[in-house]
């Protein structure tokens, strides 16, 4: 098929090329494919990838791309800020301790940008592919439903990474780098293993949450109105509950945007800063929603016609 | 062994029989996938591409079972929807070669046979280019590139031709040739469009309202018979004569079917039709504007089935 690689059928094309450079291809031959073929695994990756690269702009024209940038800068900005903060006080890093935040408290940082991740690049990688009709053709592959949204969550995953592990790690460089670091190999590899948790934890409920609500709609301006709905709906909803209508703390649980930072803060083994909740309400009602975004899109995918 | 095999394949929406106890055996080769639309080939296509459990019965493709099987058959089948599938953004290069990938070929092999593909459907000059901004015509190519590119041994194409040109149809029709003869794949390909099943098939499955109509090698099924077609002239002295005509056809043992003044007439051999005709016109002082051999297409198989449910 390839005049550039080996074909058991030879090609019809000129062998040699005249001198006056006027080679033409007459035909390209065919050449059967015989090698092993990857799988489900391989084609989850693929799509996974495909879906991500497709969520940042990448290979598409540039107006794809702003909404991620803006979003990246916008999470990264304050660390590498506090990166240079931290590089011009050098060893009078310790007095300034109280000034930089620590890791857990740098997600406070990234609300913004997240919120602007899951309701504007997020649904649109469900959406479009039942829009313009891309879901039935995946599901003619070895593709199936589980492994299709396995994909697709991969996708949405590595893209919230961006933001919640990405700045974090920044950080974490900058302070080791002008030694302020975490103490020792193990403190070191403590304060990695929980960024990383805390970055995928905190995407992987916002990847649950933003795609459940994509998968409801086939209009990614209604699925986007929703997701950001939801998110900063919540966050108002629960302390006019708690402190105005003076109800149980506890309804401090449905607020999507404190509850995440809620965990991480767990994670990071801080205190909740949410009065009247305990550590293992926070990771239980995010877990909770966790599984919740994953159970209505499955519900909504199993329904699906694949046409 | 047959590529497809459908034992009293029955699926039902509700109420709605979209296949009904179709028994068929679809052969290598070319084979054409035809009915009106509605007639359940989309229908036929999903299940054996396992997208829909059938309601009953049981359907085999290349020796496996679609649905208990359907991620290692899809991974050698290649499909292209009728309807219009392609991401306007995306160039027409990174949809086939990603379609490729899904289906399981390596990254690089993909890069290649995309390519090569899209060459192959003549789209090698405007590989780069965005899928929305190409015409029908090119998007059909597309589709037929991306169900090529990971070298199925199983083709399935619904509905290829439809919203081209007449050029562009049979650019498609020898493009579909080529995919079987060239590459070695078995292709199944849905029209409604009977000439075009004819001009490209080697093997013919008729449905229609989700019932088996024929199944056979084309030329079993059209190619032996053949008829005379005639359109006639009723004078005034000698009105009714084309019923007249039918009527003596018909009963010399013919069949014969008619519209208005125009007659076709089957059932023996090219000189006895010739013969009775001539009769039959004279003896009905009916006057004869046209006369020409008729061969029987696979319209005919419609027709006599629509008869054969009238009499019934």
């Amino acid at each position: 098929m390839s005049e550039a690689s080996s074909a058991p059928e030879a090609p019809s094309v000129p062998e040699v090329p005249t001198a006056e450079g006027d080679a033409q291809i007459f035909g390209r031959g065919y050449r059967p494919y015989e090698g092993d073929r990857a799988g489900v695994g391989g084609a989850v990756w693929s799509t996974a990838r495909h879906s991500f690269r497709a969520a940042l702009g990448l290979g598409r024209p540039a107006r794809h791309k702003i909404l991620p940038v803006v979003a990246a800068v916008l999470s990264f900005l304050p660390a590498v800020a506090l990166a240079g903060i931290s590089a011009l006080l050098g060893s009078s890093f310790d007095a300034a301790e109280d000034f930089l935040p620590a890791y857990h408290e740098y997600y406070g940082f990234i609300g913004v940008s997240l919120v602007l991740y899951c309701g504007l690049v997020v649904p649109d990688i469900l959406v479009a592919d039942r829009r313009n009709g891309l879901f039935g053709l995946y599901m003619s592959t070895p593709l199936q439903r589980w492994s299709y949204l396995a994909a697709k969550a991969q996708a949405v995953m590595m893209t919230l990474a961006i933001v919640t592990v990405g700045p974090v790690l920044v950080l974490l460089l900058a302070y080791t780098l002008y030694g302020a670091g975490p103490e020792g190999l193990g403190g070191w590899t403590l304060a990695l293993g929980r960024i990383l948790g805390a970055g995928l934890a905190y995407a992987a409920l916002y990847a649950a949450v933003s795609l459940a609500v994509a998968s409801l709609t086939d209009r990614r301006a209604i699925a986007s109105v929703g997701v950001i709905g939801l998110i900063i709906g919540t966050s108002i909803v629960a302390p006019i509950l708690v402190e105005g209508a003076e109800m149980s703390a506890q309804f401090n649980l449905l607020n999507l945007l404190v509850m995440p930072y809620n965990m991480v803060e767990v994670i990071f083994g801080a205190p909740v800063t949410t009065e009247g909740l305990t550590a293992f309400e926070v990771v239980r009602v995010c877990a909770g929603w966790t599984v919740a975004g994953c159970a209505a899109i499955w519900w909504r995918y199993r329904r699906l016609e694949a046409s | 062994m047959p590529v497809v095999e459908a034992a009293a394949l029955t699926q039902r929406f509700g109420t709605a029989v979209a296949l009904d106890s179709l028994d068929v055996a679809v052969p290598g080769g070319v084979t054409g996938l035809v009915g009106a639309n509605g007639a359940g080939k989309t229908t036929f296509l999903y299940a054996v591409l396992g997208l829909r459990r059938p309601t009953s019965g049981s359907v085999r493709v290349l020796g496996l079972d679609p649905v208990a099987d359907g991620s290692k058959l899809r991974s050698m089948v290649g499909f292209a929807p009728e309807r219009n599938v392609l991401p306007d953004e995306m160039r027409a290069i990174d949809f086939v070669r990603h379609l490729a990938e899904v289906r399981g070929l390596p990254r690089k092999e993909a890069r290649t046979r995309a390519s090569d593909a899209l060459w192959l459907v003549g789209l090698g000059e405007e590989r780069l280019r965005a899928l929305g901004t190409m015409s029908t015509g090119q998007r059909q190519r597309v589709k037929l590139a991306q169900a090529i590119a990971s070298d199925p041994r199983l083709v399935l194409l619904d509905e290829p031709t439809d919203g081209l040109d007449p050029v562009q149809r049979n650019e498609m029709l020898a493009l579909i040739r080529q995919v079987s003869t060239e590459f070695g794949a078995d292709v199944i390909v849905s029209s409604h469009v009977l000439d075009e099943v004819e001009q490209v098939c080697d093997h013919v499955v008729a449905i229609d309202a989700g019932r088996l109509v024929a199944s056979g090698a084309l030329s079993d099924l059209v190619g032996d018979r053949s008829g005379l077609a005639l359109e006639l002239v009723e004078r005034a002295d000698a009105p009714g004569a084309a019923a007249a005509v039918e009527a003596a056809l018909a009963a010399s043992g013919l069949r014969v079917r008619r519209d208005g003044l125009k007659l076709v007439v089957e059932g023996a051999d090219h000189g006895e039709l010739c013969d009775r005709v001539r009769d039959a016109v004279s003896e009905a002082s009916a006057g004869l504007r046209r006369l020409g051999t008729r061969r029987h297409n696979l319209e005919d198989l419609f027709e006599d089935r629509a008869a054969e449910e009238m009499r019934a």
